[in-house]
């Protein structure tokens, strides 16, 4: 399960996509992303698809300023984009991104996971001389990851993905921290993966997560007792950098004071031979705390340093007329989308979701969030980078007539309107319409303009703007609170399957009493059969075609209207190469950075 | 304070060949020289025309209304675009005309200063009346009760009532979000500064002379308190509700920075200010003239205070 701010990881299986060269791909350094040309573009600006990853300079400090405090830095624990930016420094999972790939690398694996012929089974074999950072210093073994990923299920971890991926793992249900059933490690180098269901595509595509990254039972289990888990203040490393510590492991107060700053040095154990990572950097100073407008203008002013959190839109004007080698935008930043409900009000009509998309003025929408150098008119939800983009109708989208204007059309939007049975064109019914949406920008002005548009249709609205956490907990993520539209959904997948970008937000089988995130509660039974036959579809292609054809499905229902496929902001200083994560929001990649 | 018949400006009709003067005439007489409150007199009561005409001020001026959204006045960036002739305050975010906000900013501003203050002021002067007249018990209860208002911080109080009550409203839907929540958060807050005030007074006036000679005529405790106390507490009351509005507004304000306060569409000084801040390096118009709008009104109704707090009570020194 994802969230707003959480990691866009890559797909694992290591066959290319066989379809997905011919049809607007492009191609970066390393592979094939989905997407075609005008959505991939960054006009000029430097993005994780054109920087080049190698011939950094080695040496040096990079300072980085965040405004924000990292929410965990326990690899069994970590969720968010910014939390990634450190654990992937600092951890190995068994696959992982480089940072213009969207097909995942073997990292702590020495190959392509082996998926057998039932798809139940997936097999995965380690590189040997991988250490431990200190105290640890021993070498990995798959019981280290097989460790990582049971003590995921212990409650005083709470991986907060574990039972979405990896809910067909042999024993999975009865797991609580101890071995689970399904995983064995034949010998130390290899970890075998026992399914109860034929997914053994979608159970590789999620080793990329860092709930696979190693972690030694011996040494953690004491912390692992702690409720919640403290292993991350005493946490080891098996990547480049690890968070500075003493002589017995302590991290806390010494690599990382919460609220305050963290340090990331060198991990003396690291072997670079087997690592793709170039580690140019010698040491990383985080600073936490400040406000993002000033933080945007030290960094664009200043030298060896980086900002890992989107900058004010002010900034983005700024940087981009005046510092333009400063910022990097990544595409396939994730998706927005207005949320209807489907399930009581007046949108549980189509005609009535159709007329709105119809009405919408997409390209509005997204100006505001900073026009076309952070945005896309979105067509469907399958958004750029992930597969399945293309074959789901790529930049067009699928050809609805809704669908067809994207500056909005109200004569077609009145068209609908008669056929939900309103003769006159406009909606006529008493009843004020709930809308809730979030309070920051630029999602108040997205909410704005949706609310004067349904006031164009003849609705009458009551708009209420909350904190975004609020929108989600109290409101728009809660069935009974029966908000009609929630204008302003975020959706950002964790790995480039089309499954984790649909799945949880439009099958009826995934809506829940909190916590929703089947915003819309679209139920479509014919929808929710696809589903299901989906998530056992094995190989990249054909899981991007079926996942395709829902996608569509989802448009033709107007389950929901999209309106923009984010691209990420980021800015550097002057003395710094920065290299961004495509997977991971743009975020900055510290193995990859290096000083001018 | 202006005391009625047997008080303290009785020698005003003595001396035979002086022509006597109300006390509004003599109230007038002192207000007058004082030009900086004369000044700010004009100002709200042109505030007050402003937001009573609105829309007519907006149409005169060949603005568009508030909430009419045209993206087309931002740039590729989505940055608003400046004053121009046409929009002389500039846009906003959403194209929207600021100078047409500011203005039907005014209507929010004086509708949360001047109605939230008087409902804030009845509640507060018929308790202090209550306290002071009848004391005992009475007193206690309710002065225990304003000291328990007066220790709930207003800010935090406005932020939890209005993020409770955000959605659906609360008391059962009897305080719905927008205007009627900040008014119910400012008659709830500041109720109690004017009834400590008036239960002051009460307590010395209760004493009185003509109270006493009123109640030895037979009058009843409300006669009393209505027609003998009531009208001498009115000065006072004049001057710190005056001094009070400009604090709601701010108050309002806050609230609408915090995103508790109006609801969007509708403008408020405070909301503008604060969907500015993020952008003041690019769009300092739309900061400048709400935020203007904002000072300049505070200032008035404060001048405004103190000018009547002076015609008022001539005895009081500054």
């Amino acid at each position: 399960m994802r969230s707003i701010r959480m990691l866009v990881a890559t797909a694992l299986a290591a066959v290319l996509a066989l379809a997905l060269g011919a049809c607007g791909s492009s191609s970066s350094g390393s592979t094939t992303v989905p997407g075609s040309a005008s959505v991939l573009s960054t006009g000029g600006y430097q993005s994780p698809l054109t920087t080049s990853l190698t011939d950094g300079k080695r040496g040096g400090t990079l300072q980085v300023l965040d405004e924000t405090d990292f929410e965990h830095l326990d690899p069994g624990i970590a969720y968010y984009s910014l939390d990634y930016t450190v654990v992937f420094a600092t951890q190995r999972p068994l696959y992982s991104n480089k940072p213009d790939a969207v097909e995942p690398t073997p990292d702590m694996a020495a190959a392509a996971p082996e998926i057998s012929a039932d798809n139940k089974t997936v097999t995965v074999h380690l590189k040997e001389g991988i250490h431990f950072s200190p105290p640890v210093n021993r070498e990995v073994t798959s019981h280290d990851v097989a460790y990582a990923i049971e003590r995921g299920a212990n409650p005083n971890v709470a991986n907060p993905y574990l039972s979405t991926y990896f809910s067909s793992l042999e024993g999975i249900k009865q797991a609580n921290g101890g071995a689970i059933k399904g995983i064995e490690t034949p010998n130390k180098h290899a970890i075998v993966f026992h399914l109860t269901e034929p997914k053994g595509q979608f159970v590789a595509d999620a080793l990329v997560l860092p709930l696979t990254a190693a972690v030694p039972k011996e040494y953690a289990e004491k912390f692992d007792t702690n409720n919640p888990s403290d292993y991350a203040n005493y946490q080891v490393a098996t990547g480049p950098y690890m968070l500075k510590n003493n002589a017995e492991g302590k991290v806390l107060g010494i690599g990382y004071s919460p609220g305050k700053s963290a340090t990331l040095v060198r991990n003396p154990n690291w072997n670079a031979s087997t690592d793709f990572r170039p580690a140019y950097l010698n040491e990383i100073d985080i600073k936490i705390g400040g406000t993002q407008a000033v933080i945007d203008r030290q960094v664009l002013e200043g030298g060896n340093v980086v900002e890992n959190e989107p900058p004010a839109q002010s900034a983005i004007k700024l940087a981009a007329e005046n510092y333009k080698s400063q910022i990097d935008i990544s595409p396939g930043g994730g998706s927005h989308y207005i949320a209807v409900n489907n399930k009581v009000g007046p949108f549980s009509s189509i005609d009535l979701r159709k007329a709105l998309w119809a009405a919408l003025d997409r390209k509005a929408m997204d100006r505001v969030r900073g026009g076309e150098l952070v945005t896309n008119v979105a067509t469907h939800f399958i958004y750029p980078t992930i597969n399945g983009f293309n074959e789901a109708g790529g930049v067009a989208g699928p050809k609805v007539d809704y669908n067809e204007h994207p500056e909005g059309d109200i004569a077609l939007a009145e068209k609908y309107i008669r056929l939900a049975g309103y003769p006159s064109g406009k909606y006529t019914g008493e009843k004020p319409i709930e809308v809730v949406a979030s309070s920051g920008a630029p999602a108040k002005e997205d909410a704005e303009i949706v609310n004067q548009t349904l006031k164009n249709l003849g609705f009458k609205t009551k708009l209420t703007l909350v904190e975004q956490s609020t929108m989600y907990a109290k409101y728009c993520g809660v069935p009974k609170e029966e908000i009609d539209v929630c204008p302003n959904v975020n959706w950002i997948a964790d790995f480039s399957d089309p499954q984790t970008v649909l799945n949880i937000t439009f099958s009826g089988n995934s809506i829940v009493s909190s916590g929703n995130n089947n915003w819309g509660q679209v139920n479509v039974p014919t929808i929710n059969a696809a589903m299901t036959a989906a998530e056992s579809v094995n190989g990249k292609a054909a899981r991007g075609a079926a996942w395709a054809k829902i996608d569509e499905e989802l448009v033709r229902d107007a389950a929901a209207v999209p309106f923009d496929w984010d691209k990420q902001p980021r800015l550097e200083g002057s003395a710094v190469h920065g290299v961004a994560q495509l997977w991971n929001e743009g975020a900055w990649d510290y193995s990859f950075t290096s000083l001018k | 304070m202006l005391p009625s018949g047997g008080g303290a400006l009785d020698f005003l009709e003595l001396g035979g060949g002086i022509a006597s003067r109300s006390p509004l005439q003599l109230f007038w007489r002192r207000f007058r020289q004082d030009r900086v409150a004369l000044v700010s007199l004009g100002f709200i009561a042109f505030l007050i025309v402003i937001a009573v005409a609105a829309p007519l001020v907006v149409s005169l001026l060949g603005l568009p209304g508030p909430d009419v959204q045209n993206l087309n006045l931002t740039d590729s960036f989505g940055s608003p675009l400046g004053p121009s002739l046409a929009h002389p305050f500039g846009v906003d975010q959403l194209g929207e005309d600021v100078m047409s906000r500011v203005i039907y900013g005014t209507r929010v501003a004086l509708e949360v200063g001047i109605l939230g203050t008087g409902i804030a002021t009845a509640v507060g002067v018929a308790v202090g009346m209550l306290a002071g007249f009848y004391r005992g018990w009475i007193d206690t209860a309710l002065s225990r009760l304003m000291d328990v208002v007066l220790s709930i911080p207003i800010l935090l109080l406005g932020l939890g009532v209005g993020a409770a009550c955000a959605v659906r409203g609360c008391v059962k839907g009897a305080v719905q979000p927008g205007l009627g929540l900040i008014i119910f958060v400012i008659t709830i807050a500041t109720w109690p500064y004017v009834a400590r005030i008036v239960r002051g007074l009460v307590l010395s006036m209760r004493e009185r002379e003509f109270v006493e000679a009123s109640r030895a005529l037979g009058a009843s405790d409300a006669r009393i308190m209505l027609r003998e106390i009531l009208p001498n507490l009115t000065a006072p009351i004049i001057v710190y509700a005056t001094l009070l509005i400009p604090t709601n507004i701010l108050f309002e304000a806050a609230l609408s920075f915090l995103s508790v306060g109006i609801r969007p569409p509708t403008a408020s000084w405070g909301q503008m200010i604060a969907q500015a801040s993020p952008i003041f390096t690019t769009a300092w118009w739309y900061m400048v003239f709400p935020g203007a709008a904002l000072l300049l009104t505070v200032l008035a109704f404060n001048l405004l205070g103190d000018g009547l707090q002076d015609a008022l009570s001539p005895r009081s020194v500054r």
